[in-house]
């Protein structure tokens, strides 16, 4: 846009963000899948990883009637959240991940490139709000990941039990924001008949 | 003393085989699959049932609730299965299962499964799948192929992105064309046999999930006449 103050529609900035979400969704299912298969067989670390976000504090809807009750500009809050909640996590995932034994690199670019992606999108989904909600104010929830100590861990197995559960979180997480995304989609922009 | 009780153990093993009996064998957890992101299944393959009448039962544990619940429902999805219908279904919490069976003299556990309801999702195959050969004017004549999602998915709150794969194969050959589609529920096809008999069939995915299996076949007759005569245009 040359003169640089072109609006996108609604739409437009939609059909880019579902993509982008789903793009990054598709990542971190990616870099879990690896990793599970590289490091995690026979670990039993799933059954670790129950109750192990640590964005489970956040109140996301846990499934479609919740997510469709919830005002559109609330749950693009709480989208906001659950990104932002990942900028610690990610950059410190993408310097430590180097340090796992034998760790593929595109276990490293991909998360490099999640890293960068989230960031798009939290540009994309702020713009939406100015859009939506001109002057909505901010009171985003935060929550704290503290899990920093064993991603560092001296033994292997602590640290490989750390990184599996933070893969399985981002996966996680990412499918949330992708989902709850493609519902706010269908009804901002097309009243809920996609 | 150690070889007294493994005396005594093989003559208990020795009893109940003499009676044909022992506790039940190990179950098997065979899938779990979603249709629709919003309900569930999980189908079990009973073990020996120790020549005594054997009873099943399924127990869970759902990530962030300590309680062990039974299976809701035995019923809906037929026989050695559980039904999760929306009120027992979240999709972003993992689930424990394990199948028992019990038999008279004993129960046996089935090795435990973790679900996450988000990645077994495998929707029902596409519906209502029609063929046409459609004679535009002047234009090449087209197979126009058709179909709906399945019945039970929810497009249109954005709940389910749905992409669609068509194959088709003519009676002569037996190599299925595959063509995406991708989020479109219908596709022409413009390059084919005159006077052959076609079978067609579709399946879909949903955005992150499993491929359907291939839905219902259908068939078409193309026309002798199918292709446009080739159009020579003389200049002089």
């Amino acid at each position: 846009c040359p003169s640089g103050d072109c609006k996108m529609s609604l739409q437009d900035m939609f059909d880019r963000l579902v993509m982008l979400s789903h793009y990054i969704h598709s990542l971190s299912s990616e870099i879990f899948i690896e990793f599970d298969q590289r490091y995690a067989q026979g670990r039993g670390f799933i059954a670790k990883a129950i109750n192990g976000c640590h964005t489970s504090s956040l109140p996301t809807p846990e499934d479609k009637e919740q997510a469709q009750q919830i005002p559109p500009e609330v749950l693009l809050k709480l989208v906001i959240s659950l990104l932002h909640a990942w900028n610690d996590p990610l950059y410190q995932l993408v310097t430590e991940v180097g340090g796992i034994h034998e760790a593929p690199d595109g276990m490293v670019s991909r998360a490099k490139e999640i890293e960068a992606q989230i960031k798009q999108l939290l540009e994309g989904i702020q713009k939406i709000i100015g859009q939506v909600h001109p002057g909505a104010n901010e009171n985003e929830i935060y929550s704290v990941w503290a899990q920093l100590p064993s991603l560092q861990a001296a033994d292997e197995e602590s640290r490989l039990f750390a990184f599996y559960n933070l893969l399985h979180c981002l996966r996680r997480d990412s499918h949330k924001v992708d989902n709850y995304l493609k519902i706010l989609k269908c009804r901002i922009v097309y009243q809920n008949n996609c | 003393v150690a070889s007294t009780i493994a005396f005594i153990l093989l003559l208990c093993l020795n009893i109940s085989f003499l009676n044909g009996q022992s506790p039940p064998g190990k179950p098997e957890i065979l899938k779990c699959r979603s249709p629709d992101k919003e309900t569930f299944t999980c189908w079990w393959k009973p073990g020996t049932d120790g020549g005594l009448p054997t009873n099943y039962s399924l127990t869970y544990v759902r990530e962030g609730d300590e309680n062990t619940y039974e299976c809701p429902d035995y019923k809906t999805s037929g026989p050695n299965s559980c039904f999760f219908s929306k009120k027992y279904t979240s999709i972003w919490k993992i689930y424990i299962i394990t199948v028992n069976a019990t038999n008279q003299m004993g129960t046996t556990a089935s090795e435990p499964l973790y679900v996450d309801v988000t990645y077994i999702v495998e929707p029902e195959p596409p519906r209502n799948l029609s063929l046409e050969v459609k004679w535009p004017k002047d234009r090449k004549p087209y197979l126009l192929i058709r179909w709906s999602p399945p019945n039970i998915t929810d497009l249109r709150s954005g709940w389910f992105t749905m992409e669609y794969e068509i194959r088709l194969k003519s009676e002569e050959t037996d190599e299925w064309e595959i063509h995406f589609a991708g989020q479109q529920t219908q596709f022409k096809i413009f390059s084919l046999y005159p006077g052959q008999k076609y079978f067609v069939q579709t399946r879909c995915k949903p955005d992150h999930g499993y491929w359907s299996r291939w839905g219902q076949e259908s068939a078409i007759d193309i026309p002798n006449d199918f292709t446009m005569k080739d159009t020579t245009v003389w200049i002089f």
